[in-house]
């Protein structure tokens, strides 16, 4: 029996629908128009961006909004084919965590929320957060301003993500002629190797005084090659970074290249910053207070990954924190798969949870001040 | 009419009295012990210990 066949609830539905629809990161068209078709149902405005982002809008133009709440999530995921099906209340699918559960619930969430007129509430499924760079959510980074926002990832549905760790992706080269390899001189894979070997003793020295891994710099072959076309070698080494608040990615960039050898040759992408929101922020109070009203003690949670958060957070530099069912631990995973029961939870945890971030948005915002000294 | 918001640490019952008005969910330190404590309620004004930060992967 395919899952079209069984009459689910409309919250499962866009669940199952949006899991169904494969969107491997380039490839989000047909799961964003999946999104928009969804939203347009649940009587949100609907758009899918250059970008292949899928956006849905509840509340006044933005021209006339005084107070914006942004639900990013994003609606690319990893490779892997993983049979869509529900087994003993759990669906399974690539996707379902990471992170299409966290999406739909936002979605409904949005849907379902008792708003202030003057409120507009964005949700997003952003493409391309699954590759280094962010496309989707760097575009609409740049093309919003809200004043709230929330990240679509999974927490869990009583956590609350605080922060994500930094990264910045290294690729190191060496060439050079070749030579018999009983003669003095280093080989190409050598040389790479003496790189990484003084690169990860530094590392280590500059961990001595973190016990958190939030707090350590971490930095992890990926992968590593030779190759040669018998008068000429070269060895390539990509490691990635791990970091922490206390280091940029432009203060590792210039301390490597400060310490890397003649001969050795480094290039750079996927730079991120660290983000951490304090536990203070209001997202992260509304998530919480929700969490408790329903029930279960909040937890927060700093992850050692990098999300969307990373991407936004400096730009939009706003109340944010990231939310969603799922168990990350699920993530990539061919064994993904969602509880409907915690997804449900985490319905109405964010759908109460942006009803009274709405409020005290709405009473803080300098329109309700200057209508309150009018009357 | 001023009021007075008090309740003591559950750590180390040393009383807690914020500076303005609390916030729920909003995390305070206790000025005896320094443990963190989240308002759990505003009317009553209660206090119960922060959980710990957790870590984990993913993403």
């Amino acid at each position: 029996m395919t899952n079209r066949a069984i009459d689910l609830e409309t919250d499962v539905r866009v669940l199952v629908d949006l899991v169904s629809t494969r969107s491997e990161s380039g490839n989000e068209a047909k799961a964003a128009h999946v999104f928009a078709h969804h939203a347009s149902q649940l009587g949100l405005q609907t758009e899918v961006d250059v970008m292949n982002n899928a956006i849905a809008h509840r509340g006044p133009p933005a021209h006339e909004v005084h107070t914006h709440i942004f639900l990013l999530g994003h609606i690319d995921t990893v490779p892997g084919d993983i049979p869509v099906r529900i087994e003993d209340g759990m669906l399974f699918g690539r996707g379902s965590v990471d992170a299409k559960g966290p999406l739909a619930a936002m979605l409904i969430a949005a849907s379902r929320a008792d708003l202030p007129e003057s409120v507009r509430v964005t949700v997003a499924g952003a493409a391309g957060e699954e590759t280094a760079g962010s496309a989707g959510a760097r575009f609409l980074a740049q093309h919003h301003r809200p004043d709230a926002c929330i990240i679509g990832e999974p927490s869990g549905w009583d956590g609350v993500t605080l922060g994500y760790k930094g990264r910045l992706l290294v690729t190191a080269s060496a060439t050079r002629d070749l030579s018999h390899t009983a003669g003095p001189d280093d080989s190409a894979a050598d040389m790479v190797a003496q790189w990484w070997r003084a690169v990860t003793d530094e590392v280590a020295a500059s961990n001595q005084d973190h016990t958190r891994v939030f707090d350590a710099l971490q930095s992890t072959i990926r992968h590593m090659s030779t190759e040669s076309d018998g008068l000429t070698e070269t060895a390539t080494i990509e490691v990635g970074f791990r970091l922490p608040r206390w280091i940029s990615p432009d203060q590792l960039i210039e301390q490597l290249t400060a310490r890397t050898p003649v001969g050795v040759a480094l290039s750079f992408n996927g730079a991120e910053t660290a983000h951490a929101t304090s536990r203070n922020d209001p997202v992260v109070r509304h998530l919480s207070g929700a969490i408790r009203a329903a029930g279960a003690t909040p937890r927060p949670k700093l992850k050692t990954g990098t999300a969307d958060l990373n991407v936004v957070a400096p730009i939009w530099r706003c109340p944010i924190a990231a939310y969603g069912p799922g168990d990350s631990a699920l993530d990539h995973t061919p064994n993904e798969h969602l509880s409907i029961d915690e997804y449900r939870h985490s319905i109405s945890v964010l759908t109460a949870a942006i009803e009274s971030l709405a409020r005290e948005l709405v009473a803080k915002s300098p329109c309700a001040t200057a209508s309150a000294i009018a009357i | 009419m001023s009021i007075t918001i008090e309740a003591n640490c559950p750590e180390c019952d040393a009383p807690v009295q914020p500076a303005r008005r609390p916030l729920a969910g909003e995390i305070l330190r206790c000025t005896q012990c320094s443990v963190e404590l989240e308002v759990t309620s505003t009317e009553p004004f209660r206090l119960e210990l922060a959980p710990e930060v957790e870590e984990d992967w993913g993403e």
